[in-house]
């Protein structure tokens, strides 16, 4: 068995359809039930078990190999910093990791960040060799700079209607975002050939959509 | 009961672990069993301090290895490290013997390493960078070549055999062929040695984004990924034409000199019916620079990280004041363990130490466990 733990929300809902266009065995019900894991069976190398887990936890449920497999955004899996292999770019899900803030804050040295990242945006900010302080918030990022607690954001950005909204601008655009196929780099090894196939499916769909597009 | 309580017991340090009494019994059994398949095959077990200066540490590797030590300063002001291994103390005892005449050296050891990390201490025994683990190996100085690294191999496998392990799977390489075989494609050193970097760290799709950006601005063939991974020195030679064009390059010559000990290795375990569970991956490499020639890694279901991990280090010695080949290989135990006993193994500290609130009542449950264990040899 080979057991897949797959970001909830924007990937899950991106990702499930084209495993289906794969040719990979999904499980039905995966959009209006309430259950966490799903089983399903497949031909040749037995039966696929998915998890729904919430897209910080899929790179620890990966690394721990509790799942073999995972499918989860490029920041989430650079943030955690866990150690595991990334097999493939599915181009699903994308959107981009940006700088953003209030329009007159552009020109202003950075001093407070607010961000989902701690560990990306001190990253880059130490790269551009500026010392701001990060401020770790989990969610609606784009309030920090609105109220003033932080006079930049550093976020993913899927239209930018959100930042519109709240009358932010984006200032640098860090890293383009899209789903990853990762692997535990020990089933990598001992369930080589399930993986193997898992992996070619969706890079042969791959190709064929980028063909037909 | 409320978070706020009184603290009543004392803390456990971050990222230790405590054993009890079944656990370290059978921690202490496999430990034994190791090195006795080790002696009964000519290596003598050493031990030395669990301290090593910075400086000895670092020879013969990249700095930025050093990250997730855990160093401290001694009482002259030296700066001395936790060991997170046990290859550079075994270099540095065997060099001056190794200089005085004394013409190979088997030794083997049972110790415990230390790592900076973040994982919670039982998770990490099992998949992950434990902060503190148990090493079991051998280090073998004074012999080259394949039939040395078949050797080794086969210890490792004997060892597994010994300990009745199921579905493991020995995967190798050579870490001087995946850097060698990038630049005799026409790639330049410093991206071929991020190329490489990708690789150590498993992230394919870095390194088919560089080689894309790279192939559109140069014209180097973009599918040396695909080249490197369907190699397989068990099953075929290099292509006729690709041998000739390596001919012509140094960093070709080096490709196909590593190659060579690749075939040749993979001759001698055929031979000697070591090749079953063996399978060559060239996109494999270790995160450790010393590494010169057969690299190799076990996994086991059940342990989500490598059980065993080894490789040939020929330009270790000299770093160490004597030049000498040398190839070793050490068992992580917890992780063996782990895989040994379906994650068993870790049961009896969750049950009795996972809080020590708790401990009273849940000892009645881990007496079960314990005698249910008895059927199997862990």
């Amino acid at each position: 068995m080979v057991t897949i733990a797959l970001a909830k929300g924007r990937t899950a809902d991106d990702v499930v359809p084209m495993w289906r266009r794969a040719g990979l065995p999904a499980p039905a019900d995966l959009d209006d039930s309430r259950a966490l894991v799903f089983e399903v069976e497949a031909p040749v190398h037995g039966p696929l078990r998915f998890l729904l887990a919430k897209p910080a936890d899929v790179p620890t449920y990966v690394s721990f190999g509790v799942a073999d497999i995972g499918v989860v955004g490029k920041d989430v899996l650079l943030e955690s910093g866990r150690e595991v292999y990334e097999l493939l770019d599915l181009q699903a899900a994308r959107c981009q990791l940006c700088v953003a803030g209030r329009p007159e804050e552009r020109d202003r040295r950075p001093r407070r960040v607010a961000t989902k990242y701690p560990r990306l945006a001190d990253q880059y900010f130490r790269s551009l060799g500026v010392a701001a302080e990060t401020i770790p918030l989990s969610g609606s990022i784009e309030l920090a700079a609105v109220i003033g607690l932080a006079d930049r954001i550093f976020d993913l950005v899927q239209t930018g209607a959100t930042l519109a909204a709240n009358g932010l601008v984006v200032f640098d655009e860090v890293l383009d975002v899209s789903a990853r196929l990762i692997a535990n780099r020990s089933s990598y090894r001992t369930k080589r050939q399930a993986i193997q196939w898992v992996t070619d499916q969706l890079a042969q769909a791959l190709t064929r959509e980028a063909v037909e597009s | 009961m409320s978070i706020d309580m009184q603290q009543r017991w004392a803390d456990r340090p971050l990222g230790m672990r405590d054993v009890y009494p079944q656990q370290a019994r059978r921690r202490r059994q496999l430990e034994s069993k190791l090195l006795r398949v080790f002696e009964q095959n000519g290596f003598e077990m050493v031990s030395c301090g669990l301290l090593e200066y910075v400086d000895t540490l670092l020879r013969g590797r990249a700095s930025s290895e050093a990250e997730d030590w855990l160093r401290m300063v001694d009482a002259t002001g030296r700066t001395v490290v936790l060991r997170p291994e046990m290859t550079p103390s075994i270099a540095r005892m065997a060099a001056p013997l190794l200089a005085a005449g004394t013409k190979e050296i088997r030794w083997s050891y049972a110790e415990r390493v230390y790592r900076r990390t973040n994982d919670p201490a039982s998770l990490s025994w099992a998949s992950g960078k434990a902060a503190e683990s148990t090493q079991v190996g051998v280090e073998w100085i004074g012999r080259a070549g394949a039939e040395a690294d078949a050797d080794v191999m086969a210890l490792c496998q004997a060892a597994l055999g010994a300990l009745e392990l199921d579905g493991w799977q020995m995967v190798a390489s050579h870490a001087a062929f995946a850097p060698a075989f990038l630049e005799a494609h026409g790639i330049a050193p410093e991206t071929a040695e991020s190329l490489t970097l990708c690789l150590a760290r498993g992230d394919y799709v870095g390194f088919r984004g560089v080689m894309g950006a790279l192939s559109a601005a140069t014209g180097v063939a973009d599918d040396v990924l695909d080249q490197l991974s369907t190699l397989n020195p068990l099953a075929a030679d290099l292509p006729e034409p690709l041998q000739h064009r390596f001919a012509e390059s140094e960093s070709g010559r080096r490709a196909l000199s590593a190659w060579r000990e690749l075939r040749d290795l993979a001759a001698v375990l055929q031979r000697r019916g070591l090749a079953d569970r063996v399978s060559f991956d060239l996109t494999l490499v270790r995160d450790l620079t010393y590494y010169t020639g057969i690299v190799f890694e076990v996994f086991a279901p059940g342990a989500g990280a490598p059980i065993a991990l080894g490789g040939r280090y020929d330009d270790l010695l000299v770093q160490f004041g004597t030049p000498a080949p040398a190839i070793g290989f050490a068992f992580e135990a917890e992780r063996l363990l782990t895989a040994l006993t379906e994650g068993e193994w870790l049961h009896e500290a969750d049950e009795r130490g996972a809080g020590s609130a708790g401990g009273a009542e849940s000892s009645g449950r881990a007496r079960t466990t314990a005698s249910g264990e008895e059927a199997s040899p862990w």
